[in-house]
C-alpha cells in the first residue's frame, strides 16, 4: 500500500441531509493537508447522492463519490469495503466525525488497515510528519496531547463542534466518481430502517426557561425541588442523560447530543457536571447558570454564572428568595 | 441455543473526582485514585447475564489491567458472570487503544465467543474505539451504541442510537461484537451470598506468552505513540462564580434573575 499526501474526510449524511460535522472535517483537513503537501478530499458514499456531492463540492472541496446499492445506508462493513476500494493509494490522514457513525467506523478501519487511530480529538496538527492529537479526558477535566508517528495512514475522529466549519466557496470543487466493488456477503451487517421516538410529552426545545436536573439531585424523590424552581420561573424540567437512563424522567426530557438540543433564554443546570454530550445540547442558551458541588466541573466552562453548592440546599433557598421578592 | 458471551470490562478512576497532573506531566497522579467498573460496562455485563438467563450458555468477564482489576472481575462474577479472565497488563494509563484491543482480541480468539459485548465508551478516556477495534481484529461484524438486542436463530437484531434521539435497526451475523449504551437495562446489585462465593472463585490470568508474544509490546501497531503532555484544559471561558454561603448565593442569583427579567410579578 503506497501512501499519498492527501487528507480524506468521510462525509456523514442521513436521509438526504449532510451532517454539519462534515464541513468541520473539511476545515481541519484543509489545515492538515497544507502540512502534508496534499489536498483535502471528501469521500461521499451512498446511493443516489450526486445532489449531495454537489452540495459538498460547493464548499470548494473535491468530492470522491462512490455510489452502490450496498451503500444506500451506512454500515461499518459497507463503508470499510468501499473506502478500501476507492483509496487504492491510501491517504496520509483519514478523518471522521466523533459521532455514532464516525466512532463506529474509524476504529474498525484502523484494525483492518493496521493503522494508528486517535479518537475523540478536539484538535489535530501535523509537525514534521508526526500527528499531534489533542483530546480531553476524565469528563473533560484534563487535556492530553499525544504524538503519533507512522508510515501508515493516520485515522482520527474529531469531536463535533471543535472547529469552525468551512462555508460556501466561490469556486466549487470537482466531483470525481469512483467505482467500488462491494461484496454484501462480507459485510455481516444489514440496515433495516430508522425509528423515531413518538413524542407524547412537552417539548423542552420550545421552552424559554429550562431547569435541568443531573445526578447531583441524588435520588428521584428530590425531583420536586427542581420542579419547584422550574415552576417559579415559568419553565420546564429537563435532565441529563443519567437521569433518563434511570427512568427518573422520560427520555423526551433529555438534553444533549443523544437527546434534545435546546436554546432557551435561560438554562439552569442543577447538579450536572457537563459531559460533552450534555454540553452539545445546551451551550447556545441565552443565559446559563450552573450549580455544582465540584468547582472543576466542566459545566462551569460554558455557564455564564456558577454556584459551587449542593443543589438540594441551594435550589430551595433560591426558590424562597424568588417568592419573597 | 446457548450463547458464549464474552464481556469486556475496564476498571477506571472514578471520573467524579478531581485530578492532578503527575510530576512528569505525562499522566494524572494515580497514587490516591478510587477505581470503579466503567459505567457503560456495567450495562454490557447486565445485558450479557440477561442473555445467558434467557438462552443459556456462559458469560466470561474479561479485562486487561493491573492486579487491582481483580476486584472488578469478582464483582462481575457476583452479578452473574461464570468465569473471569485478566490479561496481566500492568500499564495503569494504557493510552494505546490499538494495542489493548489487539491483545483483547487475541485472548478472545482462543475461546468460544458467539457474542462479545463492551461498554460504548470508557468514563476515563471516552474514545469509544476499543469495541470496533476488537471486532476488526477478530474479523467479526459489530455495531456501536446499542440500546436493544434481539437474538435470532443465526444472528442478532439490534437498535443503535444515533444523534438527536433517533434509532437505527440493523441485523448482524454471529459471532458479533456490540458496544452497549447506557440505559439499555437496569443493572442488578450483587446479592451478598454471591459476593461471598465470588471471592473464592478463580480468575484466569493471561500473559503475553499465552498469546504467542514475549511481551505485550508485541501487540502494538506499526507506529510510535507517546503522551507529550497532560494538563488541566485551557478554559475556553469560565463562569462568573457567585461567592458566599448558600443564603448569599441564593440572594445574588435571585437578584440576577430579576435584573434579567426572568421573574414575573
Amino acid at each position: 500500500m503506497r501512501m499519498g499526501a492527501n487528507v480524506v474526510a468521510v462525509a456523514e449524511h442521513r436521509e438526504g441531509k449532510i451532517a454539519g460535522v462534515t464541513y468541520e472535517l473539511v476545515a481541519k483537513g484543509r489545515e492538515l493537508a497544507a502540512k502534508t503537501g496534499g489536498a483535502v478530499q471528501v469521500a461521499l458514499l451512498g446511493k443516489g447522492v450526486s445532489g449531495l456531492a454537489g452540495e459538498v463540492a460547493s464548499r470548494g472541496v473535491e468530492v470522491l463519490l462512490a455510489e452502490h446499492d450496498a451503500l444506500a445506508a451506512y454500515t461499518a462493513g459497507g463503508y470499510a469495503q468501499a473506502l478500501a476500494a476507492m483509496l487504492r493509494s491510501p491517504p496520509k490522514i483519514l478523518l471522521a466525525g466523533h459521532t455514532s457513525q464516525g466512532f463506529d467506523l474509524a476504529p474498525r478501519l484502523a484494525a483492518e488497515w493496521t493503522a494508528p487511530i486517535v479518537a475523540n480529538c478536539v484538535d489535530l496538527a501535523m509537525e514534521d510528519g508526526t500527528l499531534i492529537a489533542s483530546r480531553k479526558i476524565l469528563n473533560d477535566k484534563m487535556a492530553v496531547e499525544l504524538a503519533v508517528t507512522s508510515e501508515r495512514p493516520y485515522i482520527a475522529t474529531l469531536r463535533p463542534g471543535s472547529v469552525k466549519p468551512v462555508g460556501p466557496a466561490g469556486a466549487p470543487g470537482k466531483v470525481t466518481p469512483v467505482s467500488v466493488l462491494i461484496d454484501p456477503a462480507k459485510n455481516g451487517r444489514t440496515f433495516h430502517g430508522y425509528e423515531r421516538p413518538e413524542v407524547q410529552d412537552i417539548d423542552i426545545a420550545a421552552a424559554d426557561v429550562v431547569v435541568s436536573a443531573g445526578r447531583g439531585i441524588q435520588k428521584k424523590e428530590n425531583l420536586p425541588v427542581i420542579e419547584g424552581l422550574a415552576k417559579a420561573l415559568g419553565g420546564v424540567v429537563g435532565a441529563s442523560r443519567p437521569l433518563t437512563d434511570m427512568d427518573w424522567l422520560p427520555k423526551t426530557r433529555q438534553v444533549g447530543q443523544s437527546g434534545k438540543t435546546v436554546r432557551p433564554k435561560l438554562y439552569i443546570a442543577c447538579g450536572i457536571s457537563g459531559a460533552m454530550q450534555h454540553i452539545a445540547g445546551m451551550k447556545d442558551a441565552g443565559l446559563i447558570i450552573a450549580i455544582n458541588t465540584d468547582p472543576s466541573a466542566p459545566i462551569f466552562e460554558v455557564a455564564h454564572y456558577g454556584v459551587v453548592a449542593n443543589v438540594l440546599e441551594f435550589v430551595p433557598a433560591l426558590v424562597k428568595e424568588l417568592k419573597s421578592g | 441455543m446457548p450463547l458464549d458471551v464474552v464481556v469486556c470490562l475496564k476498571q477506571v478512576p472514578n471520573p467524579d473526582l478531581q485530578f492532578q497532573v503527575a510530576a512528569d506531566g505525562k499522566d494524572i497522579r494515580r497514587d490516591a485514585l478510587n477505581y470503579k467498573t466503567n459505567g457503560a460496562d456495567e450495562y454490557a455485563l447486565e445485558e450479557a447475564v440477561r442473555l445467558k438467563e434467557k438462552f443459556g450458555g456462559k458469560v466470561t468477564a474479561l479485562t486487561a489491567g493491573p492486579k487491582r482489576a481483580e476486584q472488578m472481575l469478582r464483582e462481575a462474577m457476583a452479578k452473574g458472570a461464570d468465569a473471569a479472565v485478566r490479561l496481566a497488563f500492568d500499564d495503569p494509563a494504557a493510552v494505546d487503544d490499538y494495542q489493548v484491543a489487539n491483545m483483547i482480541a487475541a485472548a478472545i480468539a482462543k475461546r468460544p465467543h458467539d457474542l462479545v459485548l463492551t461498554g460504548v465508551q470508557s468514563d476515563d478516556y471516552g474514545y469509544s474505539a476499543t469495541g470496533p477495534l476488537v471486532a476488526g481484529f477478530l474479523k467479526i461484524p459489530h455495531a456501536s451504541v446499542v440500546t436493544r438486542v434481539e437474538v435470532s436463530e443465526k444472528g442478532l437484531k439490534v437498535w443503535r442510537e444515533l444523534e438527536g434521539g433517533d434509532q437505527e435497526v440493523v441485523s448482524l451475523a454471529r459471532p458479533a461484537l456490540l458496544t452497549i449504551q447506557f440505559g439499555i437495562n437496569q443493572p442488578r446489585y450483587a446479592p451478598l451470598p454471591a459476593i461471598m462465593k465470588a471471592s473464592r472463585q478463580p480468575i484466569e490470568e493471561v500473559k503475553p506468552t499465552d498469546l504467542g508474544q514475549s511481551t505485550w509490546d508485541g501487540f502494538r501497531g506499526p507506529y510510535t505513540l507517546a503522551v507529550r503532555k497532560v494538563s488541566p484544559p485551557a478554559a475556553k471561558g469560565h463562569a462568573e462564580m457567585i461567592p458566599g454561603n448558600v443564603a448569599d448565593q441564593a440572594k445574588a442569583v435571585a437578584q440576577l434573575l430579576r435584573e434579567k427579567g426572568f421573574v414575573r410579578g
